[in-house]
């Protein structure tokens, strides 16, 4: 059973999560905790550079938008689809330039991200306690 | 499954990376560039998968430094085209000039305009993100398509040979190298047969000896500044539509290089001129900063631009050309006049947009393409695409000539013009924009415009254009007295060709008097070229400055009743684009179109003495793209720096010149 077709993370994560599990191998063990580890890091960091931008850039909509385009990449990589989408309705915002819409955007992103965050981390924890045997149980592709 | 990949992973250990290269597409060294970690982390571990030997960096410009310090390294690059340190389109021009390696990009974005301007920039693959493993998995076609299309037919069967011989040292490098043969056997090639598609497929136990395809053991080409400066010099000489890679050898006289080299490099650089004329007429487009007020429209000279009608080009501010189906992009790279007052223009009004501009009181006749919010639009698309040379700022050099507004004018403009050249710099344009333009260009054969490739923009705004009047119709509608001992002086232009002024373009006005070939008629012949935005000279002075590869030739009408007025825009003009005997003394040579470097075209002393310009380096003569070469005579102009464009506006062309001769650009 994959991460994503588990029922309180359906929707927060999406196919390509499941891709991403399948690339975990022996070659590559800790593979998708890796990938998200470096995920939370990096947007992370994005967000707070465009909460930045945002106060120091008002209505600069294209710097904000090539902000969040970055960001929209690193969650289509790692299937956050519901970050995708606030990532996406971000950057309407400011192809309508509407600074209020934009700002709902981050919030609701910022919400998201908490959430997957910590979704992902009881996972990961669950997958420790459970031990290699319960890896093992996921099919390996 | 596990087990395969473990001995896979045991095999990695034990044998040499020649093992697995020759077990093509296993072992594909693939380099992948992206700054987003995630997305890098998946796509190595995606690559792995899929059993290539990957490479990670996060900087284009570590990419670079690893793909020039060992140019053999990697078989294929993978590149994110939103990057900081430099932009995708940018590192992907470099790679396919500098080391000819298939580039694959990877963007978020999948908009059209961003794939085309991938597509145009050279990019043999456009994967959106988040990639799947299918699409990678299928990459290492796109190694074997180019060197398949670069190889002579005949070597084709020895390269499916080789990639399934039995392992050796060399088997790899050669296939390495083949990257360099000649491209000449692209048709052929394609023809060759689909079992070429796969090549390891191929048996296994064909003993023939494959050096003779593979040749001797050459390490790949890398077209350094110097190399291509020779390669665009014996491309200009021989005039773009003549430049077969035999002879551009033969003049080149490089020990080392062969045939094979040049074709393939040959076939990127025409690539390479396409995109520029491309982006050129996009410009001339938009470039439309004419009014709608210019007589010119009447011209029928303008009916001979139907089929350059570009549809993109109502969107530009283009004036009201279009009744005449005159490529708007062409009528306002004739008439790309702003907002210059030239209340003195009204004299020439009649015939001439050029005339009627330049009699314009402060002679300055503006091209404007684009206005400043929409050069900050195009800046990032030209920026992007720049090759890593400093980024030539799109200059167009707009020669006045006193005579020329005379003559036009009647003589009132002869103290207003000088030989100056107008500098219509405009930041760099984006290429998105002008490659949308792309596919409606119906002029049929690609502009290939001898621009350096130092920059994207560069090449887009060097489209020279000479434009050669010689409608009868422009004369008959012309008011313009003209003088009978007008004499339009040649104005050299030089052209450095971006930041770095490597190369030079010459440009000259053709003395109408003197070129003429037909009775009476005075053709001057203006070339303008951009200039990189730091080498652009502007000055009231006789000495033209100009970097751009292109030249427009204005004729001048002298005797209005039957001169035709044939504008041409030769951006790379060769001897084929010279309008009917007009004489060229003058050679454009544009410049290298990746490096800085190019032919340098000898600069003109006698600045006004009118001659043809003879643009070359590396224009395609085949068609004319008209709407490039407007375009790229409409540029923007700086207030700082006013050229006096006179001659500029009279882009009229000939009902069948357009159509019958091939044109100086080549679309």
């Amino acid at each position: 059973m994959f991460l994503c077709d588990i029922e309180s993370i359906k929707g927060h994560l999406d196919e390509q999560f499941r891709q991403v599990e399948d690339l975990q191998d022996e070659a590559s063990p800790n593979f998708v905790e890796e990938v998200v580890v470096v995920f939370f890091k990096d947007s992370g960091r994005l967000i707070s550079n465009l909460e930045q931008a945002l106060e120091k850039y008002p209505r600069d909509f294209n710097r904000w938008d090539a902000y969040m385009q970055q960001l929209k990449g690193s969650c289509s990589s790692i299937g956050a689809s519901r970050m995708k989408n606030e990532c996406m309705s971000f950057r309407d915002n400011c192809g309508q330039r509407s600074v209020e819409g934009c700002m709902g955007s981050l919030q609701k992103l910022k919400r998201e991200h908490a959430i997957l965050r910590q979704k992902l981390e009881s996972y990961f924890q669950l997958l420790r306690q459970v031990g290699p045997a319960g890896a093992a149980t996921r099919p390996a592709m | 499954m596990l087990l395969d990949a473990m001995m896979m992973e045991a095999r990695k250990g034990l044998m040499e990376r020649e093992r697995e290269r020759d077990q093509f597409p296993v072992g594909m060294r693939v380099l992948a560039v992206d700054d987003d970690p995630v997305c890098l982390k998946v796509l190595e571990v995606l690559l792995r998968r899929c059993q290539y030997h990957v490479t990670t960096t996060n900087q284009a410009a570590t990419a670079l430094r690893l793909l020039r310090e060992n140019k053999d390294m990697f078989d294929l690059v993978i590149s994110d085209v939103h990057m900081p340190d430099m932009d995708g389109f940018k590192l992907l021009e470099l790679v396919g000039l500098e080391m000819d390696l298939p580039v694959i990009m990877l963007s978020v974005n999948g908009e059209t305009k961003s794939v085309l301007k991938g597509i145009t920039h050279g990019a043999c693959d456009y994967l959106l993100k988040p990639v799947r493993i299918e699409e990678l998995r299928n990459v290492w076609q796109h190694v074997v398509r180019r060197k398949f299309s670069n190889r002579e037919p005949n070597n084709n069967l020895d390269l499916c040979k080789e990639i399934s011989k039995p392992p050796s040292a060399d088997s790899y490098h050669r296939l390495g190298q083949a990257t360099c043969d000649s491209h000449r056997s692209c048709d052929q090639s394609n023809r060759a047969g689909k079992k070429r598609k796969e090549p390891h497929s191929e048996e296994e136990d064909d003993g023939e000896d494959n050096d003779d395809a593979a040749g001797s053991k050459k390490p790949r080409v890398v077209w350094s500044v110097e190399l291509h400066r020779k390669f665009v010099a014996a491309v200009n000489q021989l005039g773009i539509d003549k430049a077969v890679p035999k002879r551009i050898l033969e003049l080149m006289n490089v020990e080392k290089l062969t045939r094979e080299n040049v074709a393939s490099h040959l076939q990127k650089y025409r690539l390479y001129l396409r995109r520029l004329s491309a982006v050129a007429s996009q410009q001339a487009s938009i470039a439309a900063a004419f009014g709608g007020r210019d007589p010119f429209l009447h011209m029928g000279a303008f009916e001979g631009l139907h089929s350059y009608h570009q549809p993109f080009a109502p969107s530009a501010a283009l004036p009201s050309f279009n009744p005449h189906g005159l490529l708007s992009s062409a009528g306002a790279a004739a008439f790309g006049l702003q907002d210059l007052a030239s209340p003195k223009a009204n004299q020439c009004s009649s015939s001439n947009g050029i005339a009627s501009h330049c009699a314009g009181d402060t002679e300055k006749f503006h091209i404007v393409s684009l206005q400043d919010n929409q050069q900050a639009d195009l800046s990032q698309g030209l920026t992007a695409s720049s090759l890593g040379q400093p980024q030539l700022q799109q200059k167009w050099i707009h020669q006045e000539t006193n005579d020329l507004c005379s003559v036009i004018s009647g003589g009132a403009l002869a103290n207003t013009m000088s030989g100056t050249l107008q500098r219509v710099t405009s930041s760099s344009l984006p290429p998105e924009d002008l490659l949308e333009c792309t596919p409606h260009i119906k002029v049929g054969a690609h502009p290939s415009i001898g621009i350096p490739t130092g920059s994207s923009g560069l090449l887009e705004r060097s489209v020279g254009v000479s434009a050669n009047l010689r409608d009868s119709c422009i004369s008959q509608q012309c008011a313009l007295p003209i003088s009978e001992g007008f004499s339009v002086n040649k104005l050299p232009l030089h052209i450095p060709f971006d930041g770095t002024g490597v190369t030079k373009l010459d440009a000259s006005f053709v003395a109408g008097e003197q070129e003429m070939d037909q009775k009476g008629i005075f053709l001057e012949r203006m070339s303008v070229s951009v200039c990189p935005s730091e080498s652009l000279i502007v000055a009231s002075n006789a000495k033209c400055r100009a970097s751009s590869s292109g030249s427009i030739i204005l004729p001048l009408p002298r005797d209005t009743e039957r001169h035709s007025k044939y504008l041409q825009f030769g951006a790379a003009s060769n001897s084929r684009h010279r309008m009917d005997g007009m004489r060229q003394d003058q050679r454009l040579n544009s410049g290298g179109f990746s490096y800085d470097g190019g032919a340098i075209v000898p600069e003109q002393t006698d600045m006004y003495d009118l001659g043809v310009p003879k643009l070359q380096g590396g224009f395609n003569s085949s068609s004319c793209n008209f709407d490039g070469l407007l375009n790229s005579i409409i540029k923007v102009v700086k207030t700082s720096v006013m050229l006096k464009i006179s001659l500029f506006m009279t882009v009229i062309f000939p009902l069948k010149s357009l159509f019958s001769k091939p044109m100086f650009l080549e679309f």
